[in-house]
């Protein structure tokens, strides 16, 4: 594997940062300059003055205003694919009934198999989502990275690993997302102890973990190469990523800890828009840059692995969303975090109904589904966005 | 901004400054001639050891055609066969590997980031799926011919105004291989059949396979490698940068499509007759580049010696570490390719 980069990106998430970080004068200058020559990559430091106020018009308020709009638009999907999702199946039951049989109203048996069967499912697609895709956005902030995404650094390998080391003990089913949680952290324990060299950079950081992600994909392979045909078949499902057959009891406990940590997240958005400004600039505000990082990262990783114990690893929602949702709402923002994690539900939930409805094959696991839709965008996104930036990319 | 591009930012550290620390060339032949002589005795090693161990005299002796016993008939029927492709598979992978990261200028280059495991595996798959193949030797084209396909669309993605552009090529190539990968679990999970054929495959392995396969491979195996031993020279030049090469007189297009050509060539036919493998590609130019330094017109000589070493020395680990039974030699490469690729992470992120 070879290095991902992230010139154009890190310039583009300095700017948003800077209006992120309440400093409206800063990101106002960055925003209508437009697509000014990436060559100023050091962010300038913020001004003291306020000259312009949130007002009606401003880039900034103009940018919230589309933010909120976008987010109203994927609530009304996930609305709308949510009840699709309840109604389709075997037994055939009207969107609208599906959504009244969800809070426990209508046919008795409309109301167990909504309640039983199709919400669990959905709402393990919808927590996944949206974990997944704060994780991805949160990493490739922090690391400034635009391919760095919990599939890359080696999280969700790990997670893959513990699940399948746990199916290889024979111990029962119900563990293998336990397995999937431990494999996770420990794959970030690793990545952080391999990439501690008196203090951590980026860069390292970045290629250390692929480092980590090709180890652990190589053990999972020999796992499967190892086991007998059943086993192999069950492996190769988990590391896939799939919703198959969720239950309340594992949703509920993910789908808690996810919000908790979606909310972290937001509430330490600020220390992440300091960070976009450059260690140096982070430092002048009175923050610890690699404290601060090590924390934001920690959050991420346990986000992802949560998410990855609740569903496998499905590939491409962390490193997609991300990008997906800063081209259609600007720069990042805490509003644009939260619209993150609602595209990522999105995302999920239509490749889940995609799998179960769409496909002419049955039993594909959902993550097939999420890089055949994600890629195409991620390639089209970042090749248009690497455009103004290539010359520069030649080497010291 | 150059921090935030890992692997396109210090291409080859040592080719910046050629002046310093070069070996000088006698001791660069005696490197050579040292590591030919290795190669010799990994060989040898790799008829000697097995589930069965073989001594050295009585591989003497078989090869010799004196020894028509159990030990004769395992040392020329299976080991031969099995050591000549590790020579083969591990010239053309080494060779590639240096090839492509002096194309891209990229150290962590190798021919996995192509896609061409990715393509050869889902094309693979699909045929194992579709045409209910059960031998090696049958998914030989289907493998080159995924291979091939797979890196000639990550070379047209990375193209821009008919020049490859190194970063397009990481991007494109690690999206393209994620895909592909997905793909491939979609098929085998489709059909359990397919699953049990392939899985042994996808692993990458040298055994069970007759000096045979490697006819149909021969002609694009040699023409990958005239091809590498040509540009190798204005490999040197393409280290300095686009511009200086341009002005060095060095037609950097053209170079960079016979490098991308070469490395298709060598590793599509790698990938066909032994399975998709990991880390002979991505250490053996680091390791050469370490001793010989990084003239390419001794790097690419060197990896020619040093990815068979790689490659017999991991297949015999992995059938002396589980004996009686055998590690497929794809999975040790993978296991001692993480953490080197680890610490060339760690290093060139200094």
């Amino acid at each position: 594997m070879s290095g991902p980069m992230g010139g154009p990106m890190s310039d583009r998430t300095a700017r948003g940062g800077a209006g992120a970080a309440r400093e409206p004068g800063a990101a106002r200058t960055a925003q209508t300059a437009g697509p000014a020559p990436a060559a100023d990559t050091v962010p300038r430091a913020p001004r003291l003055r306020r000259p312009f106020p949130y007002g009606h018009g401003s880039a900034l308020a103009r940018q919230r205003r589309r933010t909120a709009l976008l987010s109203a638009a994927a609530t009304a999907l996930l609305a709308v694919l949510l009840a699709l999702g309840l109604g389709a199946g075997e037994v055939h039951v009207p969107p609208l009934d599906a959504l009244r049989a969800l809070l426990g109203l209508g046919d008795t048996a409309d109301v167990m198999l909504v309640q039983e069967l199709r919400a669990p499912r959905a709402a393990a697609a919808i927590v996944a989502g949206a974990g997944l895709a704060v994780a991805g956005a949160v990493m490739q902030r922090v690391l400034r990275n635009p391919l760095a995404s919990p599939d890359v650094v080696g999280v969700t390998g790990g997670a893959s690993l513990g699940a399948v080391a746990v199916l290889a003990t024979g111990a029962p089913a119900a563990l293998t997302p336990a397995g999937a949680l431990g494999g996770g952290t420990l794959a970030a324990l690793l990545l952080a102890a391999l990439s501690w060299r008196g203090g951590v950079t980026v860069t390292r950081i970045v290629l250390v973990g692929l480092a980590v992600q090709q180890g652990l994909a190589a053990v999972v392979n020999l796992f499967i190469v190892r086991f007998p045909a059943e086993l192999a078949a069950d492996a190769l499902q988990w590391t896939t990523g799939s919703v198959y057959g969720r239950t309340w009891t594992e949703t509920g406990t993910g789908g808690a800890l996810v919000l908790a940590g979606i909310v972290l997240v937001l509430a330490g958005h600020r220390r992440l828009a300091v960070l976009d400004l450059g260690d140096e600039s982070a430092g002048g505000l009175g923050l610890a840059p690699n404290a601060a990082r090590l924390q934001l990262l920690l959050l991420a990783v346990l986000l992802a692995s949560v998410a990855a114990a609740l569903t496998g690893p499905v590939g491409f929602v962390a490193l997609a969303v991300p990008h997906v949702v800063r081209f259609l709402a600007g720069p990042p923002t805490a509003g644009s975090l939260a619209l993150t994690a609602l595209g990522g539900a999105v995302l999920l939930l239509a490749s889940d109904l995609a799998v179960l409805h769409l496909l002419p094959v049955h039993g594909l696991p959902v993550g097939v589904v999420t890089a055949t839709l994600g890629a195409p965008w991620l390639l089209v996104l970042m090749l248009r966005r690497l455009k103004p930036a290539t010359a520069e990319s030649t080497p010291r | 901004m150059n921090e935030t591009v890992p692997g396109a930012a210090p291409a080859v550290p040592d080719s910046a400054v050629p002046a310093t620390g070069r070996p000088a060339p006698t001791r660069r032949a005696g490197l050579l001639v040292a590591g030919a002589a290795a190669l010799a005795l990994c060989a040898a090693l790799s008829l000697a050891a097995g589930s069965r161990a073989v001594p050295l005299g009585t591989v003497w002796h078989a090869l010799a055609g004196d020894d028509a016993g159990r030990d004769g008939l395992v040392v020329t029927g299976l080991r031969v066969p099995r050591t000549v492709i590790g020579l083969a598979v591990g010239a053309a992978l080494g060779v590639a590997g240096a090839v492509a990261q002096g194309v891209t200028r990229n150290p962590l280059a190798s021919p996995t980031t192509l896609g061409i495991n990715a393509g050869a595996s889902f094309a693979v798959v699909t045929a194992i799926y579709a045409l209910r193949l059960e031998h090696p030797a049958q998914y030989l084209w289907f493998a080159f011919g995924g291979a091939a396909l797979a890196t000639v669309a990550v070379l047209a993605l990375a193209r821009r105004a008919g020049e490859l552009d190194p970063v397009r090529l990481a991007l494109g190539g690690t999206v393209l291989a994620a895909v592909l990968a997905s793909w491939t679990s979609a098929v085998m999970l489709a059909s359990h059949r397919t699953l049990d054929e392939a899985r042994f495959w996808l692993a990458g392995s040298l055994a069970g396979r007759q000096t045979g396969i490697l006819l149909p491979v021969l002609a694009p195996l040699a023409t990958g490698l005239v091809l590498a031993l040509a540009i190798a020279p204005a490999l040197n030049a393409l280290a300095l940068g686009d511009e200086t090469a341009q002005a060095l007189g060095v037609p950097v297009a053209r170079i960079r499509a016979a490098g991308g050509l070469a490395v298709v060539l060598l590793a599509a036919s790698s990938v066909a007759v032994a399975g998709p493998l990991s880390f002979v590609g991505l250490a053996a130019p680091h390791l050469v580049r370490r001793l010989l330094g990084a003239d390419h017109r001794w790097l690419v000589p060197g990896c020619l010696v040093a990815g068979p070493l790689l490659l017999l020395g991991s297949d015999i680990a992995g059938r002396v570490v589980l004996a009686p039974a055998e590690l497929e030699v794809g999975i040790v490469t993978a296991f001692l390719g993480a953490p080197v690729l680890a610490l060339l992470a760690r290093k060139a992120a200094r």
